[in-house]
């Protein structure tokens, strides 16, 4: 008997041209082995793709854990190919309805499996996506069903760079395709540049149609600075210690009064790791966007296992260490602008005045800053220095504005728009250029959404946020003369830069861009929840056209806008509205009979 | 012919005050058939109600967990397992379902099972205006004062039906209890249960309280037994670790492992019981155990004093003079230690001198008009009030 063919046979009755793809690819990626039962196990090099015991106990164990999550209406996603053992436990678990599906990354893994040992009928009742991981993510977008992923881990590894490809290309899809209105909690810090960003993520997702909750702790800053005034640290560090548990018990009381589907965390926001497992079991979802170098704040390292979901601006070794430290789900998530805050302006002749300059720097006095931009003064152009943290830096307070008072937002765009050339230096606590110069500041994005010019530090993810035409970047210190000198008088290309990385943030790099990339990422890992809301499966039309509800229910529904999301909570309210002397229908009396325990859900506090 | 459905879904003492208003609707309508609506939890105790021909369990923590799934994203599927637990509990509507909680979702409970609901609401699920015997109980639960109509009384009146007149009884049936607790009432005389916990916090005694008057019963009688009962485990072994060796051979600590029909069965061994839990001490007293309660923070001996004859209620008395306009809580200053154990010895003499600054004693009766609590030392004629009470409440059921 020959595995292979009569494995063939099945694959081409529902995937033909799959199974020609096998036919014709070499195969030979596992390494086939007995196991210790008996069975045939797999090897990739020195890794185990399936147990060198007992892999089909181990496939079970592994489809039985999520079969408990998989919902009917739901597609299940199996990433991960192998021997297929575990496709095998899955198929042979899920009732006739529901729809199996299994990424092909490379036909030759599929050929081993197919080899290996006779499977038979099963195949035919999973569906089989393959090719380029822009059109896997098209076909499973094409389902029309939420996706359940199920990632076999072991054999998945082999491919994980096309399923991040599939999935980044997916999440776009989904993105665009966002209908539905979240309710979300933004819980912003006290203070620091986390702040604007808080505010700006509240507007971008406000934008998009959800209905947003900012829990603003910035209004306790005065508060929370007189603690400063201690003469022993010891003293200031328990008090705001203690502070900051409070503002955490804050948040979670202002989450039960207004319970939203999910809590965006913003980098400082003070939430403790036990306030953080309260919300989750409470079971809104947490997510973190941490808008810092993970290197120089390090306290992820303690909350990583407390949120629900981390995005933050660094890849790589970034996202490895906050995984090993806990963390369920990393994303990467860079900075963005805001172009209602940014944007090109003209200046009066006084404006132009005061904020102009052939050359300006904002930004508060790191240590790299202070010793290089004294390098970049020159007779040959103007220079003006802003912002604060300067103090002792001789060098430059010929050129320091306003003697180092902080500017506000304002203020900084009538300086990126009135300057020639901005300089835009990460900060950096040594000497130099950061050494390990990853992320992209929010500057980067702001000054390009202003349509100002920018020569930049060289980040080794700037390449893929802005191409060379776009933004200016300088390599060493020693760049930065010649390049001022080169782009001071060439008015024309300077414009062309500027305006070509203005058109760059507005298509891709604003703060409304990385919530619809966020939300898309927990939409796709909770497709029941947050997904379901987010397709606008819980608004009133698309509640009342589904198959199952009962003519009452479509009913009540109807009371609605078919594009407003409705819950369980506002069909209550709808009914009390009616009055309360007639006779109330079936439907009615169990709505509100469930909404009576709802509202005792909140015990939050 | 359609049956009727008694809802009660509040706790256990409240349960087993309905059982005069099961009574009273079976003594009407004998033919007619009476099930019951209770929590889950209860129904072992449900099942012991007389005139109750089937326990239907109202599972609240499924229920809220779907509130909860529900509310996370409102679906079909939400409405149609609710229809479907309804139709586990009850295959065919009921005629006329009695409620007896002002929550709202006993009344929409009892609205989805019967045809017709008669309960604290005149105006459907969704009404606000009390019927006249629920009106009478907000009042009192928010005043306290005024009342002489037991809780349990008053659910008759708002079954439409006058009180039985006699105590409620639970079903005596056989229920094994585990290997070490079989000897429990077997041997010396009298046993005393005593309940250490309580329903809520400001109604604990103090472990201290409760160790003098075990310590000052089990010394005055050699032949006494204690049992400590309860959910709160770690109490009765606080107060079992403060006995001393000679005594806690003679005292059972039980607390925190028996089921509800354990703790009955274990109850109706006991020659006395005595606590501060309203709902052990009614169940108690329908197993027909004489009951030794103190009252005090809201509990108030009219309202919910164990239901029956010669039981014996200790009431705090607000020293401010009761002249606020809602009901405070009243916290003791002292305990009446020896004064009940002068009781469980039933020494004469203590009986005689069963004054303790700051709160009052008190004599359960049974008539006509309900249950009745009268002080001792005073006259124990029945107090007025009830009967005319129920002239104005319930002038039809009097005709």
């Amino acid at each position: 008997m020959n595995n292979l063919l009569d494995n063939l046979e099945w694959l081409g009755k529902t995937a033909p041209a799959l199974a020609e793809a096998v036919r014709l690819a070499p195969g030979g990626v596992l390494s086939l082995l007995p196991s210790r039962e008996g069975t045939v196990t797999a090897k990739c090099g020195d890794r185990w793709i399936h147990s060198s015991y007992d892999p089909r106990k181990e496939a079970r164990s592994w489809a039985d854990a999520q079969f408990k999550d998989w919902r009917d209406e739901e597609v299940g996603v199996v990433l991960g190919v192998g021997l297929l053992y575990h496709v095998e436990a899955l198929a042979s678990l899920k009732q006739d309805g529901r729809r199996l599906a299994v990424l092909v990354p490379d036909p030759s893994v599929l050929k081993d499996a197919l080899g290996a040992r006779a499977l038979g009928r099963w195949l035919e009742t999973v569906e089989w996506i393959w090719g380029h991981p822009s059109d896997m993510a098209d076909r499973l977008a094409g389902l029309a069903s939420p996706l359940r992923f199920m990632t076999y881990a072991p054999a998945a590894g082999l491919h994980e760079a096309v399923h991040r490809e599939v999935e980044a290309s997916l999440r776009r899809l989904v993105a665009a395709r966002q209908s539905g209105r979240l309710r979300i909690a933004v819980v912003g810090p006290i203070y620091g540049g986390s702040l604007p960003i808080a505010q700006y993520v509240t507007s971008a997702l406000e934008l998009l149609g959800h209905r947003v909750t900012w829990i603003d702790h910035s209004v306790h800053h005065t508060s929370y600075k007189r603690f400063n005034s201690y003469q022993d640290a010891r003293h200031r560090l328990t008090m705001q210690g203690r502070f900051a548990e409070l503002l955490s018990l804050d948040t979670v009381a202002r989450l039960a009064e207004d319970p939203p589907d999910l809590v965006l965390a913003m980098a400082q926001a003070p939430l403790t790791a036990g306030v953080l497992e309260h919300v989750r079991k409470k079971k809104f979802p947490t997510i973190m966007w941490f808008v810092e170098n993970y290197r120089h704040l390090t306290y992820w390292r303690q909350l990583a296992s407390s949120y629900d979901y981390w995005f933050v601006i660094q890849r790589g070794d970034c996202v490895e260490a906050l995984r090993k430290a806990g963390a369920a789900h990393v994303h990467y998530l860079p900075m963005a602008a805001d172009p209602q805050v940014f944007y090109p302006s003209s200046l009066t002749e006084t404006e132009q005045r005061e904020y102009g300059a052939d050359v300006s720097f904002v930004g508060a006095g790191y240590q790299n800053r202070r010793l290089l931009l004294p390098r970049w003064l020159s007779p040959e152009w103007t220079f003006k220095l802003w912002g604060t943290e300067w103090e002792g830096a001789a060098d430059l307070t010929s050129v320091l504005q306003r003697g180092g008072a902080r500017i506000d937002i304002e203020t900084c765009r009538k300086v990126f728009n009135a300057t020639t050339i901005n300089l835009n230096l990460h900060s950096y606590n040594g000497p130099s250029l950061d050494p390990q110069a990853d992320f992209v500041n929010p500057r980067t994005f702001e000054l390009a959404a202003c349509g100002a010019f920018q020569l930049t530090d060289e980040r080794s993810l700037l390449p893929e946020l802005f191409a060379d035409q776009e933004i200016v970047r300088f390599r060493s210190p020693d760049e930065v003369p010649r390049l001022i000198s080169r782009w001071l008088h060439d008015d024309h290309n300077r414009r062309e830069v500027a305006e070509a990385a203005r058109r760059r943030v507005l298509a891709h790099h604003t703060y409304r861009h990385r919530m619809e990339e966020l939300l898309a990422v927990i939409g796709l890992r909770q497709p029941d929840r947050i997904g379901a809301v987010l397709r606008g499966d819980r608004n009133a039309g698309a509640l009342a056209a589904r198959a199952e509800t009962p003519p009452e229910l479509a009913a009540l529904l109807g009371r609605f806008p078919p594009h407003q999301r409705v819950e369980l909570k506002d069909v209550a309210d709808n009914i009390r509205a009616r009055g309360a002397s007639r006779r109330l229908a079936r439907e009615e009396l169990l709505i509100l009979l469930l909404d009576s325990y709802r509202s005792e859900t909140r015990d939050l506090v | 012919m359609a049956r009727t459905l008694v809802v009660q879904l509040a706790r256990l003492g409240d349960l087993i005050q309905t059982i005069p208003a099961i009574t009273a609707l079976k003594t009407v309508d004998p033919e007619g058939g009476v099930d019951l609506l209770c929590p889950s939890v209860l129904a072992p105790i449900g099942q012991l109600i007389p005139g109750v021909d089937r326990v239907l369990e109202w599972d609240g923590t499924l229920w809220q967990r779907w509130a909860e799934d529900a509310s996370a994203g409102l679906l079909p599927t939400h409405l149609e397992r609710a229809a479907k637990q309804l139709e586990a509990l009850a295959t065919s509507r009921y005629g006329t379902a009695y409620v007896l909680n002002q929550h709202r979702r006993a009344l929409l409970a009892g609205s989805l099972l019967a045809d017709e609901v008669k309960g604290p609401l005149l105006d459907g699920p969704l009404g606000t205006t009390l019927a006249p015997w629920a009106a009478y109980v907000r009042d009192v639960a928010h005043t306290g004062r005024g009342c002489r109509v037991h809780l349990a009384d008053a659910f008759c009146g708002l079954c439409g039906v006058c009180p039985p007149g006699t105590p409620p009884v639970l079903i005596n049936t056989s229920h094994p209890l585990p290997a070490d607790l079989e000897s429990l009432g077997r041997h010396g005389e009298p046993w005393v249960g005593l309940i250490l916990g309580a329903g809520a916090v400001e109604r604990l005694v103090p472990i201290h309280v409760w160790k003098e008057l075990v310590v000052r019963f089990l010394e005055t009688v050699p032949t006494s037994r204690v049992v400590l009962l309860g959910h709160e485990r770690e109490r009765g072994q606080w107060l079992y670790d403060l006995l001393s060796p000679s005594l806690v051979s003679r005292v059972w600590d039980v607390t925190g492992r028996t089921s509800l029909r354990d703790l009955a069965a274990i109850l109706r061994r006991c020659h006395y019981v005595i606590g501060t839990d309203t709902g052990p001490l009614h169940l108690a007293s329908a197993l027909g155990v004489r009951v030794i309660g103190w009252y005090f923070a809201r509990a108030r001996v009219h309202e919910t004093g164990p239901y029956g004859v010669g039981h014996v209620v200790w009431q705090a008395e607000d020293l401010d003079g009761g002249g606020h306009k809602e009901r405070t809580d009243v916290r003791p200053l002292q305990w009446p230690i020896e004064e009940t154990a002068g009781l469980l010895m039933q020494d004469q003499q203590f009986q005689t001198m069963l004054r303790v600054p700051g709160w009052s004693v008190w004599t359960s009766h049974c008539d006509r008009w309900g249950a009745y609590y009268t002080e001792r030392g005073s006259l124990s004629s029945p107090p007025p009030e009830r009967e005319a009470l129920w002239a104005e409440l319930s002038p039809l059921v009097l005709r």
